[in-house]
């Protein structure tokens, strides 16, 4: 392990507990945003990988895992959204223009889960069955 | 004046579907947008209407390339979830079986790209090599694409005469050095295609989060064997082959040389296969609630699964893979931006894409 795995918890202080588990380091951060997170992760050197969004059950929103490689040392940021935009319109924060890499599976998460990335445009869709954002993964509405 | 020329998703060159709205002045490449999504089969989704054995049939089925790879990454984060250890004789297996899809991918790919630069005989050459490649793994597993070696906690098939597969390996790797690699290294009608063309550099590699040999030949010194080992990788010695050009030739040599370092990898796991189990006895595995998350060096780059389940469900809750093409293919924007028409299909192919990983 690099010496900078070696200090995750002392490093990135967003608030909330750091957990090393299952392959990763896990945060829920408390006092930070998935930009304020991706800011501090280039910052750092650290090579965006992809997030991993979730449906939650009974409408609770999205949870989405924000995954980062830090010198081969897997860090995931977990947050959840619950703001909606619209009826069944969650939003969240782009980080498209602070991280290129993020470009593609924001769009690909707005077209399975109806997630609004704001300050950005998530056309033209590009991953999806038929015409209409959130048919493929996304829960029917009742 | 500026024109718009329309690749796809019926390919000129390459096997699989996917569309390339080129934006060109004369000869020249301008701009390049891309659509994907032509293979989707909506993989991600049925997983969560499977069970863990189910899940690990489900995808390896994501990629007929790598199909190893996948049951190999979700097996890994199954393992990680549950506490599960696999034994070391599993772990070699691991390796040999993945080494063995690394060389048949890069000279599946060496073949595919003799045929875009029109050197049809390298094709043939390259995939008679690959035959007897795939030979080896059927050897092993009983089968040539869905291999099905691996299961949560170890594989499912032992190697029994690790001896016969090493002059099998010996054998390819004479082939290798003698024809194919010299022919990618030192022919001039090969570099003539290749050098200076399609062009990532080192910052908008980094910039685009591109992985694997596309990441390596712009000289983004990353894998995932040597910087996060998994399976037995870590009592392996081995180079990563790091170039700086960030043309094609460059994708090229690291490929070649990585084809040498697969064979030096294939020759210490065979011959330092440790005895004992290939699983555990107790065939129970029980998933408490979490998520946990994988990665593995495929042969294009990073793959990562992230796996979430609630504890007394039989089926996961989520699985999400990021496949190397996914983070690779953007960068094609990049790439052809400049280039020659004629040069954007070997450019394209340059990435060793696949569609089939990347809608999944």
């Amino acid at each position: 392990m690099t010496p900078i795995a070696e200090r995750i918890p002392e490093t990135f202080d967003f608030g909330g507990t750091w957990e090393e588990k299952s392959g990763s380091w896990w945060l829920v951060p408390e006092a930070a945003g998935p930009r304020d997170v991706a800011r501090a992760m280039l910052a750092h050197g650290a090579r965006f990988i992809t997030i991993t969004a979730t449906e939650l059950a009974d409408g609770g929103g999205v949870r989405m895992d924000y995954h980062w490689d830090l010198d081969g040392t897997v860090l995931t940021f977990t947050f959840t959204i619950r703001d909606k935009t619209a009826e069944s319109v969650y939003t969240a924060e782009s980080i498209y223009d602070l991280s290129e890499a993020a470009n593609w599976i924001e769009r690909e998460i707005h077209e399975y889960f109806v997630v609004e990335f704001t300050g950005r445009e998530c056309e033209p869709l590009f991953l999806r069955a038929g015409q209409t954002p959130g048919v493929n993964l996304r829960e029917e509405d009742e | 004046m500026k024109y718009n020329v329309p690749m796809g998703p019926y390919h000129p060159a390459l096997e699989e579907p996917y569309r390339l709205d080129l934006v060109c002045e004369r000869e020249t490449v301008k701009d390049a947008h891309l659509r994907i999504g032509f293979n989707f089969r909506g993989i991600e989704r049925l997983a969560e209407s499977r069970n863990y054995i189910q899940v690990i049939a489900l995808m390896e089925r994501v990629c007929g390339i790598c199909s190893n790879i996948h049951t190999l990454s979700i097996c890994q984060a199954a393992e990680r979830l549950t506490g599960i250890e696999p034994p070391p004789r599993a772990n070699y297996i691991r390796v040999v079986m993945a080494e063995l899809e690394r060389l048949h991918s890069h000279v599946l790919w060496a073949g595919i790209a003799g045929k875009v630069m029109g050197f049809k005989t390298m094709f043939m050459t390259c995939f008679a090599l690959r035959e007897k490649i795939m030979d080896i793994l059927e050897a092993i597993s009983g089968n040539r694409v869905n291999y099905a070696m691996n299961r949560v906690g170890g594989v499912n098939r032992d190697i029994e005469d690790p001896a016969a597969i090493l002059r099998m390996v010996e054998e390819i790797e004479r082939e290798m050095t003698r024809v194919v690699i010299p022919v990618f290294t030192t022919n001039r009608s090969a570099l003539s295609r290749c050098e200076g063309v399609g062009v990532l550099t080192h910052e908008r590699a980094v910039a685009c989060g591109v992985v694997g040999p596309t990441a390596r030949a712009s000289g983004v010194g990353q894998d995932l064997r040597r910087d996060a080992p998994y399976a037995a990788y870590a009592e392996m010695d081995f180079n990563v082959p790091v170039e700086s050009g960030g043309d094609v030739k460059a994708r090229l040599v690291v490929r070649a040389l990585e084809i040498v370092e697969s064979c030096r990898i294939l020759r210490q796991a065979l011959a330092k296969l440790p005895s004992g189990p290939i699983h555990p006895e107790d065939e129970d595995v029980e998933f408490p609630s979490g998520s946990a998350v994988s990665r593995v060096e495929a042969p294009r780059g990073e793959v990562l699964y992230c796996i979430s389940w609630e504890e007394d469900n039989e089926n996961p809750t989520r699985v999400h893979v990021r496949t190397p093409t996914y983070a690779n293919m953007p960068a094609i924007r990049w790439m052809v931006t400049g280039a020659r028409l004629a040069d954007t299909p070997l450019i394209q192919a340059s990435i060793d894409p696949c569609y089939s990983c990347t809608d999944r």
